[in-house]
């Protein structure tokens, strides 16, 4: 939003853009010069909300933020740059040449790595006979893992010890379960915290999920694990609550402290859109 | 604190990608087995190769040891001594 800042009277208006009767009428948008006071978006606190911070933290942290807008305002209206709808660096030379540096880094590393460890081509596969070990492709294991819960299907009393269903059945019923569950996440969640230490038990979710993938896919090679395959069973579902529980606990840690109250005023200052 | 992290992080990195790429060469029987850059390294036949066998280890405690000293040790040597002049 690029707000005229200027009214009638010549004086710099800043509180987020309504005129002195209240009204947004006479709004209009200029994006070429003009006074060069640096425009307010809708992220700005209104004077109102200013004044409310009278004492303390919230003084100071005002008085801060406050400060960095009228020297970055200053610094605008003594200089003779446009004021433009997108402040960014010009694609020439600056990003250019740091795309330039970070492709050739990465080019570079995919030569040394193709010259010093080239991998020896096998024999052609057979397609008549199935291998001793088949598996999906690695960002697939946590999938393939889930079919491996065998263990977990119960065997009913009340159907003479038998099971509900397959276990191949019940894999891939879990898989939905999974699937399920990150489809919810964004509609109870949406996500509004800008660091973990906002919201940790969003965070220790996070940390679940993660753990629980890579179990699960540590799980689903459990015949190339060099460890107990009973162990490794176990670990898979009570390594992710762990995990979970450890955030959890240094997030909530985290939170006490100046640091993070001055962050969390920072935090409300400008709120998520 | 974030000069003692890039340290740590640069040694753990170089010395990690040196190691692997030398355990790629020595240690390394095949690469569709199962003990891949952890196996018995050879008797080297050349100075090279015992060269190459040695640097192997050398990099591999370098990439552990420097990471260790740069994100553990100094730190909480740092900590210390913060502690007993405050």
């Amino acid at each position: 939003m690029t707000d005229d800042t200027t009214n009638t009277d010549g004086e710099p208006q800043t509180d987020g853009g309504s005129g002195p009767d209240g009204s947004e009428a006479d709004q209009t948008v200029r994006s070429d010069g003009g006074t060069g006071i640096v425009a307010p978006d809708d992220e700005t606190p209104t004077w109102r909300e200013r004044k409310e911070r009278t004492e303390g933290l919230s003084r100071l942290t005002y008085e801060y933020f406050e400060r960095a807008r009228s020297e970055d305002e200053s610094l605008r209206r003594e200089s003779d740059y446009v004021e433009r709808d997108v402040l960014a660096f010009p694609t020439w030379p600056h990003e250019t040449v740091r795309n330039l540096a970070l492709t050739s880094f990465f080019v570079g590393m995919i030569i040394f790595l193709s010259a010093t460890l080239p991998p020896h081509i096998g024999a052609p596969a057979n397609p008549n006979s199935t291998p001793a070990i088949i598996l999906p492709d690695w960002y697939l294991y946590w999938s393939f893992g889930l079919l491996k819960l065998g263990p977990l299907n119960p065997e009913l009393a009340i159907l003479g010890g038998q099971k509900l269903m397959a276990d191949r059945t019940y894999g891939v019923l879990a898989n939905g379960v999974i699937v399920g569950a990150i489809t919810v996440v964004p509609f109870i969640n949406k996500g509004s915290a800008r660091r973990p230490v906002e919201q940790p038990f969003w965070a220790a979710v996070g940390m679940f999920g993660v753990t629980l993938a890579f179990t699960l896919s540590m799980l689903s090679v459990k015949n190339l694990m060099p460890m107990n395959v009973h162990l490794l069973f176990d670990l898979t579902f009570l390594a992710p609550p762990v995990v979970g529980a450890i955030t959890y606990a240094v997030l909530k840690t985290m939170r006490e402290g100046y640091m993070y109250d001055l962050n969390r005023r920072y935090y409300r200052l400008r709120p998520p859109k | 604190m974030a000069d003692e992290f890039i340290k740590g992080l640069g040694l753990f990195a170089g010395a990690g990608l040196a190691w692997m790429v030398l355990a790629g060469w020595y240690r390394t029987p095949s690469f569709e087995s199962p003990k891949q850059l952890i196996a018995a390294p050879p008797e080297p036949n050349t100075v090279f190769d015992a060269v190459g066998i040695f640097l192997n280890d050398v990099f591999f405690w370098t990439a552990i040891l420097g990471a260790l000293t740069f994100w553990v040790l100094i730190p909480a040597l740092n900590q210390v001594r913060e502690s007993s002049t405050a």
